[in-house]
């Protein structure tokens, strides 16, 4: 019981209160590309959460059971975003075949997860913290979601906006950012919730 | 290297000083952006070790631009940058490892920085060496201008220094929230809206 509690931690931890957009500065691209819209943020979110979960307990395997004891530590970046680049090729591949509107909906959204910081952030930040093989199943989990999460509430208020009577001068980007300014604002309320 | 690929890789470098600036035109490579830019060191820092990655995979991706498969080149990119980033950060390791320790993830995070992928793209696997390298230099020379603009406004509002050295009188108020999240993507939303009001007149 005492680990899944921990498990709950972790998880809470890096979806909310760390939440990776939000504090730790991670896919931004997507963040402000991909997120004009409700729907199309929520199926970025869902191709990254799974990306995410499994790369990040793939690296982690390699990271501690053939990079470590081989003393190959240098090839871990390398390394990482190989098993980063097959993934999302497999999804892509895996989605053609079987879920084809799916795959038309997403476009060129699917290569770009490549390109996002986020999910190689997180490999870095598991090695950083030296979570053990379950910590990082969870943490690529609620990395995840905790990135759906950001990138959906950014695209419900982005919606609104678009009626919203702003500077023409902060169109597009500029207005983008100040909301995820205050938005983050709004997060730092959960800071403290988790000691340590 | 003849005068007409000289003056190409001219116009190239002033390019990407300004016209095509990478933060404030393209919006290219935001995460470090955001995260280095709390003081001035640490985006000088950032600046200066993504324009060396940026010079040398823009080069090595122009040498090699005749033999790239169109279907493997994304990888090769990939592959080529993540070598320079390890160099880049091992060296980080060696000569300034207070400055790594500060930094953290965010050095191997260059590798998936989109400004250095997207140069790889749209310039070196295109041009003749000569202008790879102009266009290179200019991006990474522009992004870290920007990179240190936006640390040196939030680290003045902050702790009313610039580069560690006090600016503003002590009675000053620091802002701590130009410190935190929140005031990274709030600063730079106004300097991209003063730029667009500014320079966009048209």
């Amino acid at each position: 019981m005492e680990t899944f509690s921990h498990l709950i931690v972790v998880f809470i931890s890096i979806a909310v209160v760390n939440n990776l957009v939000l504090t730790k500065f991670l896919g931004i691209c997507p963040y402000l590309g991909v997120s004009r819209k409700v729907d199309m943020a929520f199926g970025m979110g869902c191709a990254v959460t799974f990306v995410m979960t499994i790369s990040a307990t793939l690296t982690w395997l390699i990271n501690i059971k053939i990079l470590v004891p081989l003393e190959l530590d240098y090839l871990k970046y390398i390394a990482f975003i190989m098993v980063i680049a097959s993934m999302v090729q497999l999804v892509e591949m895996y989605v053609r075949k079987f879920f084809p509107p799916l795959y038309e909906s997403f476009g060129i959204f699917l290569p770009l997860i490549v390109t996002n910081c986020a999910i190689l952030g997180v490999c870095l930040f598991i090695d950083l913290w030296g979570y053990g093989f379950l910590e990082a199943v969870v943490a690529g989990l609620g990395g995840g979601l905790g990135f759906t999460l950001a990138i959906c509430i950014m695209g419900g208020i982005r919606e609104n906006l678009e009626w919203a009577d702003v500077p023409d001068a902060l169109k597009g980007a500029g207005i983008t950012l100040i909301t995820a300014g205050i938005m983050t604002l709004a997060f730092m309320g959960f800071s403290g919730m988790i000691k340590g | 290297m003849s005068v007409k690929q000289k003056s190409e890789a001219a116009t190239f470098f002033i390019r990407g000083l300004w016209e095509e600036n990478a933060i404030f035109r393209q919006l290219l490579g935001m995460c470090p952006t955001l995260a280095v830019t709390g003081a001035v060191k640490p985006a000088l820092t950032m600046g200066l070790a993504t324009t060396f990655v940026l010079v040398c995979s823009n080069v090595l991706v122009s040498l090699m631009r005749n033999v790239l498969q169109a279907h493997l080149r994304i990888l090769m990119f990939t592959l080529t940058i993540a070598t320079f980033v390890t160099i880049a950060d091992l060296i980080l390791k060696a000569f300034l490892p207070d400055m790594s320790e500060t930094l953290g993830p965010f050095v191997p995070l260059i590798i998936v920085n989109c400004l250095i992928i997207g140069r790889a793209e749209a310039c070196g696997s295109r041009k003749p060496v000569g202008t790879s390298l102009g266009d290179a230099l200019g991006m990474g020379v522009g992004f870290t201008l920007g990179l240190c603009a936006l640390a040196a406004i939030r680290e003045l509002l902050a702790t009313g220094a610039v580069f560690e050295l006090a600016v503003l009188p002590e009675k000053f108020e620091n802002w701590n929230v130009m410190q935190l999240p929140a005031g990274a993507f709030i600063t730079l939303g106004i300097m991209l809206g003063l730029s667009n009001h500014f320079l966009k007149k048209k």
